[in-house]
């Protein structure tokens, strides 16, 4: 029983760090409508920003986070001006190939300015495990746990109520109406960059101080499509759920499975899952269905 | 497309003028999964040619040195090593198991001395592999001491840890099994994590539920970093055994607390082993090279004698340097001395495994201290 | 003799769908191909080198061009499928003796089958869902790679022993440039035609409005997995002569990041073109060797450069295909007919 509560808390965090990553996805999905291959490289940035912060300037950790997310709104505003805005109009193809083409190009500049070495940040919570009951759950992963919710609560009230937030689900849902309406279409299409920037950044942050950051943290921008596919592309409750069962089974399969067939089973079945979901509900829990209108 | 091959033909021909020099290629990860113990290693190889060439070169002429950095990717090793070849290299050090094996065949044909930084036990056979060689105690030798310092300590259970790459599983199957089954140790588990895996924890657990009393780990700094820190933090009580490439400061720097009590098998000195006359060498001589850097991995310390042995076997070599001549060259090398940086070395026809010591240490209050006396493995 | 075309005369349907529309185009072609046969006496190992892995390159580019240029179905997989050409091969050879004559087909045969077993549930999907479907696939078949280690060799890989043609052992760079210049000219050629037909008709009409082809009667999931077992069948070539050509494969191979390389190539070279694929892979393939060469001289005075390179190069792909799709969004192909417009005209300026 322990073990399987282990697991699935495990499951949890990891799931709520893809749900975060998801909901940047599906922001700029949402919005746009660019599917963007670069999300796990904004994680990355954003992780090797904060990490370099706090050792190169001995700022406490809470300054650098701070720092690092403000840093990361106006890089993903940035991207948006000088990449996206060209490819307005252009094939799908050409867009997926240039977030590819952007994916390949910040993990290259990661690397060339840091190196492939694992890095750690230093020390701020405790590695002792904390006991609650008769489980052991090391301190980190309730502060993310924590972290997460707070954000996903942040953002939902975000979207709810504020004015800008009210536009930018103007803007997913219908973009002529929204134009005629006054909005100013381009530059929520910048601010759905620069949040899901922030947003992946606080899941590669809540990452790197579990185990350490290396250039394979960008696999989580892989993995998001899972997550997405099993919520529905446009959906961003979709993508918090879809996030926390994708991390909850990819880790039950990597307890339960993996020491079956000797291991490998758990990175490859969000997958198979995935497959599996687009034989049956290619649309996902909570996606909107496609009416081709001719 | 002309001007493009007229550019790359100039470029060659360039190449050409430099006719003197001995070429020796060498393959290195500086990028991939295993470029945190590739980088200072290669490190050490850089420093021992120059080292050479500053004292006379090899009979008077220079080393030159052909760095590829394969980023620990099969397919650059191949492509490399066809470049070595056009580029009439007379023996090639190389790197990682699986590109090393990969490349058996071709360097048997080719009839080019091959000298690793793996030590799979698959390469110690001179009669099947008649041009491979490393300066190193095999991955299956080394399983075998930490078998017997468990079996020592009064150990049962035993699990081994590895990747899912030809170095991580060359310890362990077969010889690792068989070992344990020798030695009547139960070996109740066996766990994958990734070389740059940042999370452990399903297995962890599934270790923790196997009852296994001592893991031995193959991998890097990195992974096992990860595999230590999330042991603690699930309350494992294993205790774990690491070959050489999982064992030194690095390894301390990044695991923290976690590494506490952690086991490793090396048979080479380690950078504050200020009583060894290789070691005191090389300090020495990375203040000349590279005056800033104060702390040295073993890896370097591997890297520099590795290559020593083979730059030695050539400049041992009367006559034509060819590939066989240096490979009898190398097998003709008894208890070589590396300066004390590893056990003497030996070389035969038939073995071309060329350490067969080790010692066993544990990391005590982030120091590293040996726990045993030199072991012989045979 | 008219060299150019001077305006549109054709006389018949067959005239118009040629493949050489005038006599100098053909004799051009002609000659290039001749040329192409002479060249390996004079270069060197490393160019031959290059040569040949542009030959097999291609052959791969134009199945995936097939399929994402003229059917407009996009793979993330395609790296995935040349692996399943390649291991078939091997598989074959170490079991059974057969020529590389029937080898080679039969692995291309087996990867499109493998192809149409992926394909059939998903090209339900539309567009994005398919692409991402082939993005699972392309995991998948890398996890089969590395597990099935009675049939692939697992991460050892496998050893292929090397073709023999008549008593000759195809075992160097400079035999197996003529047999991989053979292969390649016939799967082009091959290519051109399908493009030319029925078949051919019916993927472009499908790229370019699928609701209107399906009006017309184009039975669109029959089409769309002929395009995706014929894209296969090409990777599968591409896959066997890989195998026979570096004599060891593993999984590594096959890797996301080939996938991710091909599309890039026929998106440089330019979609929906034969000659695109060709030229996107020659760039593709000669670049990085151009800037290893360059970095490599550079090196001599700035040494960490060497230390970087990898990560150099992957940023220069990222790069250039960004560069492309802002300033050259149809690539290669496009650049070459404006320019063959250009001299067209030549010396008169219109």
């Amino acid at each position: 029983m322990e073990f399987f509560l282990q697991i699935l808390i495990a499951g949890i965090v990891i799931g709520s760090i893809y749900s975060l990553v998801a909901l940047g996805f599906t922001l700029i999905y949402k919005s746009t409508g660019i599917v963007n291959f670069a999300q796990g490289e904004l994680l990355l940035v954003g992780a090797y920003i904060c990490l370099h912060i706090i050792v190169s300037y001995n700022v406490p950790f809470v300054f650098a986070f701070i720092i690092t997310l403000l840093f990361m709104f106006f890089f993903g505003f940035l991207i948006e001006k000088i990449f996206l805005r060209k490819m307005i109009g252009e094939p799908i193809i050409s867009i997926i190939m240039l977030t590819i083409g952007l994916s390949s190009l910040l993990k290259s500049i990661v690397q060339i300015i840091w190196g492939t070495d694992t890095r750690t940040y230093p020390e701020i919570f405790p590695h002792e495990p904390v006991t609650i009951g008769f489980l052991n759950i090391s301190v980190v992963y309730i502060f993310s746990i924590i972290a997460i919710a707070i954000f996903l609560i942040i953002f939902t009230i975000f979207f709810k109520t504020t004015k800008t937030g009210v536009a930018m689900r103007a803007v997913a849902s219908d973009q002529q109406a929204s134009l005629s309406m006054g909005i100013d279409v381009r530059k929520i299409f910048a601010l759905s960059w620069a949040i899901a920037a922030v947003v992946s950044t606080v899941g590669g942050i809540l990452i790197g101080n579990i185990n350490g950051i290396n250039t394979n943290l960008s696999q989580f921008g892989l993995k998001v499509f899972p997550v997405v596919i099993l919520g529905g592309l446009d959906s961003i409750l979709g993508a918090i759920v879809g996030g926390v069962i994708i991390g909850v089974l990819e880790n039950m399969v990597g307890g339960y499975i993996d020491p079956l067939i000797g291991g490998g089973a758990k990175d490859v079945f969000p997958f198979v899952a995935m497959i599996i979901i687009l034989l049956i509900k290619p649309y996902g829990l909570f996606g909107t269905v496609k009416v081709e209108k001719v | 497309m002309r001007k493009i091959f007229l550019v790359i033909m100039m470029l060659l021909g360039l190449n050409l003028f430099a006719a003197e020099t001995i070429k020796v290629g060498a393959l290195v990860d500086l990028s991939g999964g295993t470029a945190d113990v590739g980088k200072p290693y290669a490190d050490g190889i850089k420093d021992c040619v120059k080292w050479f060439n500053e004292n006379g070169g090899i009979n008077g002429r220079q080393i030159e040195l052909l760095i590829v950095d394969y980023g620990y990717k099969i397919p650059n090793a191949l492509a490399a090593y066809k470049e070595f070849k056009m580029k009439k290299v007379v023996a090639i050090h190389g790197w990682g198991t699986g590109d090393t094996e990969a490349l058996t065949k071709f360097v048997a044909e080719d009839k080019m001395p091959y000298v690793s930084a793996s030590y799979s036990e698959h390469l110690a056979d001179g009669k099947k592999k008649p041009y491979n060689f490393f300066v190193g105690a095999s991955y299956s030798d080394q399983t075998e001491a930490a078998l017997k310092f468990v079996k020592d300590k009064g150990g049962k259970n035993v699990a081994f840890i590895y990747n899912n790459t030809g170095f991580g599983r060359s310890p362990f199957f077969p010889d690792g099994e068989n070992a344990a089954k020798k030695l009547g140790l139960n070996l109740v588990d066996k766990q994958v994590v990734d070389l740059k895996a940042l999370d452990a924890t399903a297995q962890m657990l599934n270790l923790k539920k196997s009852g296994a009393q001592y893991a031995i780990i193959q991998e890097t700094y990195m992974a096992t970093s990860t595999i230590l820190k999330d042991a603690k933090k699930n309350g494992l009580n294993t205790r774990f055994i690491g070959l050489n490439w999982t064992f030194d400061k690095p390894l301390i720097k990044i695991a923290g607390a976690a590494s506490e009590g952690f086991y490793g098998v090396s048979p080479f000195a380690f950078w504050d082993e200020d009583n060894n006359e290789g070691i005191r060498f090389l300090k020495q001589l990375n203040k000349k090279y590279n005056p800033s850097i104060q702390e040295r991995e073993v890896n370097y310390v591997q890297g520099f004698a590795s290559m020593y042995v083979l730059l030695s076997a050539i400049k041992n070599v009367k006559g034509k340097i060819t590939g066989e001549a240096i490979k009898y060259s190398l097998e003709s090398m008894k208890n070589f001395n590396t300066m004390g940086l590893t056990p003497p070395v030996t070389f035969t026809k038939d073995v071309h495994k060329g350490v067969r010591a080790a010692k066993i240490y544990e990391i005590k209050n982030g120091k590293i201290v040996p726990v045993t006396g030199v072991i012989t493995l045979d | 003799m008219n060299y150019i075309n001077c305006g549109n005369f054709k006389t018949s349907y067959e005239k118009d769908a040629a493949i050489y529309q005038t006599t100098f185009s053909k004799i051009c072609i002609y000659s290039f191909l001749i040329g192409l046969f002479v060249l390996p006496f004079f270069l060197n190992s490393y160019l031959l080198y290059i040569m040949n892995m542009i030959f097999i390159s291609v052959i791969a580019a134009v199945g995936l061009n097939i399929l994402t240029g003229f059917t407009g179905l996009i793979s993330l997989g395609h790296g995935a499928f040349i692996g399943v050409g390649a291991f078939a091969a091997g598989y074959l050879i170490s079991k059974f003796s057969f020529g590389f004559f029937i080898i080679i087909p039969l692995a291309a045969i087996i990867t499109s089958m493998v192809g149409v077993i992926f394909g059939t549930p998903s090209l339900r999907l539309k567009d994005l869902y398919l692409s991402i479907a082939t993005l699972a696939a392309q995991f998948i078949l890398e996890f089969i790679f590395i597990r099935a280690e009675r049939i692939t060799g697992g991460v050892n890989g496998m050893p292929v022993d090397a073709p023999v043609f008549f008593g000759y052992t195809i075992d160097n760079d400079f035999r197996f440039y003529f047999f991989s210049l053979i292969y390649t000219i016939i799967m082009v050629t091959a290519a051109k035609n399908i493009i030319r037909t029925k078949i051919g008709r019916a993927f472009v009409s499908i790229r370019d409005n699928y609701i209107a082809a399906e009006t017309m009667g184009v039975d669109l999931f029959r089409y769309k997995l002929l395009s995706f077992a014929i894209s296969s069948f090409y990777a599968g070539v591409a896959g066997a002569l890989w195998a026979y050509y570096v004599r060891f494969i593993t999984p590594e191979h096959f890797t996301i990041n080939v996938s991710i390389q091909y599309l890039s190539m026929i998106i440089i070279g330019g979609l929906g073109s034969i000659l695109g694929s060709i030229f996107g892979t020659i760039f593709m393939v000669v670049l990085p060797e151009l800037l290893r060469h360059i970095i490599g001289i550079f090196s001599h005075y700035l040494p960490v450069l060497e230390q970087i390179f990898p990560a150099i190069r992957e940023a220069f792909y990222g790069l250039v295909i960004i560069l492309f799709l802002l300033f050259e969004p149809e690539g290669l192909a496009r650049r070459w007919n404006l320019i063959k417009a250009y001299w067209k005209l030549w010396p008169f300026s219109y």
